[in-house]
């Protein structure tokens, strides 16, 4: 562009960027001023005090701590999970040639569009038959089977633009195909791998449909915040600290990962253009 | 000969074939089709397993379950295209659809729009309006269940409601049960929803306009254009390859949508913000009618194919 940038653009945004965080404001000043000032509006400021009464209350409110350990347990295995399957069937989809590779191929990140209402039904079935129900594998196996929809996509694509010779020299060179993955590929491409790690953290912490209905003792942080919601008490500083608390960790990644989830998310449900 | 050896890309893909000449590559591809078999099926047994019970039986038995009649745990009944009869002369399920393509359309229009807007704002001064690109981008950031409980705090029918506040500076004493009124509820629940989701077309359709070579608006501004006339002509047309895969990407996610209702309204007041994700998910995990929720699945199922053609088009020819 041409010459000092206009200083409309930036008011413009401004004023949206400040109205976008208002209800996230809204539920942290909730949180750390007493239920009575707020009960008129957390922006009244008649009188202005500040609490951690709610902060120390709410961990015997509610089940806040184990429902974190749970949230964090869940989404540290089936991240783990994506990030050591994918790049293994990334790489044979990509460099190895088996029957019915492509159609394989084809079926798996086509997959991406369908969305989480279909597995529910006969998943249920399926764990009720298993005895499966509140057990994490009830949603550990949906987890990771459904991300291989968009993450094989992800990194296969990566892997379009990895030196072929590379690869072939190490053939010549007498490795197999196991060890070509594990010495060659793996290493050189595990930028992707993160980005697919970072990408199912992200949607397993935040899960909710699944572990609602295949989860009943040690549900996730979601779970709890829909339980205290539907209480109608009038605890609005108790439930604001488990909305933040629920939020806290997957906004702080996304914060700091945030270019690479933008062209993540590109890849996990839209075309590449 | 060496087609059937190395079938369709492997020439332009694996290089080496086509490189050697004659025999020895024909030997060499022989050898590593037979060697690739084996390590192919052991990187891939687990994926496809997982895959397998996660998205392939659901999907077939979900199709299966919706010509059954299934009460509780009593022996499924076939009943052919009963369920789908019985949905489409449900008035609650015709009114869902109607619901479904209120907030899908709505949801979609407010996020691109808005987000193409600002994109398109932004891009006049990049750097300087960065900070607030990342304010709006947080919003996408947090999960529906805790935007939705955001939102309800604004929401609230009392005066300690921040709409209602808001309003009440023009008309004092307003108070509207936003949630509570089939006829705001869908209303309130697509702007809630689009809160979070005008961050990704924002930053899609921003990437688009930056992706416009500089040279174009150097000579669109040298022949005295205003900034008006540089987004109407260069940066709207330009950037609509960023518009589309953001419209497509809030369809697929408008469809699918189910935590944000689930906190906010619950379907609710009157089955007024039921779409079809959440009307199988009612039907099905609620009333425990299996059968007539896989078919409403269905029904959501061909939605999201019709919306998703032309992104698996791509997708199939790309896959090589």
């Amino acid at each position: 562009m041409i010459g000092r940038a206009p200083r409309w653009p930036t008011i413009v945004l401004g004023v949206f960027g400040f109205i976008w965080i208002i209800p996230i404001v809204g539920i942290v000043m909730t949180s750390i001023r007493p239920l009575s000032e707020t009960a008129r509006g957390w922006w009244r400021t008649d009188s202005f005090t500040l609490t951690l009464s709610a902060w120390q209350r709410v961990w015997e409110a509610y089940p806040l701590a184990p429902a974190f350990v749970t949230t964090a347990i869940l989404a540290a295995l089936a991240t783990a999970g994506t990030m050591l399957l994918t790049p293994a069937a990334a790489y044979a989809f990509h460099f190895l040639k088996f029957p019915f590779r492509r159609l394989l191929l084809i079926i798996i990140i086509n997959a991406f569009v369908l969305p989480q209402q279909v597995v529910i039904i006969p998943l249920f079935q399926l764990w009720r038959e298993l005895g499966l129900i509140d057990n994490f594998l009830a949603v550990l196996i949906p987890y990771v089977g459904l991300s291989f929809a968009w993450s094989i996509f992800l990194v296969k694509n990566f892997l379009e633009d990895f030196p072929t010779e590379v690869v072939e020299a190490s053939r010549i060179d007498g490795a197999g195909p196991v060890q070509t993955f594990w010495h060659i590929v793996l290493p050189n491409s595990l930028s992707s791998v993160f980005a697919t790690g970072i990408l199912q953290f992200l949607w397993t912490w935040n899960a909710l449909l699944l572990p609602l209905l295949y989860l009943r003792t040690n549900v996730p942080l979601p779970v709890i915040l829909a339980r205290v919601n539907g209480t109608y008490e009038l605890n609005w500083d108790l439930q604001s600290v488990a909305a933040i608390v629920t939020t806290v960790v997957p906004l702080a990644v996304f914060l700091i990962f945030q270019r690479q989830f933008a062209a993540g998310a590109e890849t996990r449900t839209g075309a590449k253009d | 000969m060496q087609d059937s050896v190395a079938p369709e890309s492997a020439g332009a893909r694996a290089g080496l074939s086509s490189r050697l000449p004659g025999e020895q590559s024909n030997l060499l591809a022989r050898r590593r089709k037979a060697g690739d078999w084996p390590a192919a099926w052991l990187l891939l047994t687990p994926v496809l397993i997982l895959f397998g019970i996660a998205v392939v039986f659901p999907l077939i038995d979900t199709i299966r379950l919706s010509f059954f009649d299934i009460k509780g745990l009593a022996k499924p009944k076939f009943i052919g295209l009963g369920n789908y009869l019985k949905l489409f002369t449900d008035p609650a399920f015709r009114n869902t659809l109607v619901t479904t393509l209120i907030f899908t359309v709505s949801t979609t229009i407010l996020s691109v729009g808005l987000g193409w807007m600002l994109a398109m704002v932004s891009a006049f001064a990049p750097r300087q309006t960065l900070p607030f690109r990342v304010m709006i981008f947080a919003a996408f950031g947090i999960s529906e269940a805790v935007a939705g409980y955001m939102w309800i705090g604004i929401l609230r029918p009392d005066a300690g409601g921040l709409l209602n506040a808001a309003i009440g500076l023009f008309q004092p004493g307003f108070a509207q049960p936003w949630l509570g009124d089939p006829r705001t509820a869908l209303w309130v629940l697509i702007v809630a929803a689009s809160w979070g989701g005008v961050g990704l077309p924002l930053m899609l359709c921003f990437a688009s306009v930056q992706s416009i070579p500089k040279t174009l608006f150097e000579a669109a501004y040298i022949d005295g254009a205003s900034h008006g006339q540089v987004m109407r002509n260069i940066m709207m047309p330009l950037s609509l390859p960023g518009v589309r895969v953001a419209i497509f990407i809030n369809l697929l996610g408008a469809l699918r949508a189910f935590d944000i209702i689930y906190i906010l309204t619950g379907g609710g007041p009157v089955r007024s913000t039921e779409t079809v994700g959440y009307f199988m998910y009612r039907e099905s995990m609620t009333q425990f009618k299996l059968g007539y929720g896989a078919a409403a699945t269905v029904v959501l199922l061909v939605a999201v194919l019709v919306v998703s053609i032309p992104a698996i088009i791509q997708r199939t020819a790309g896959a090589r």
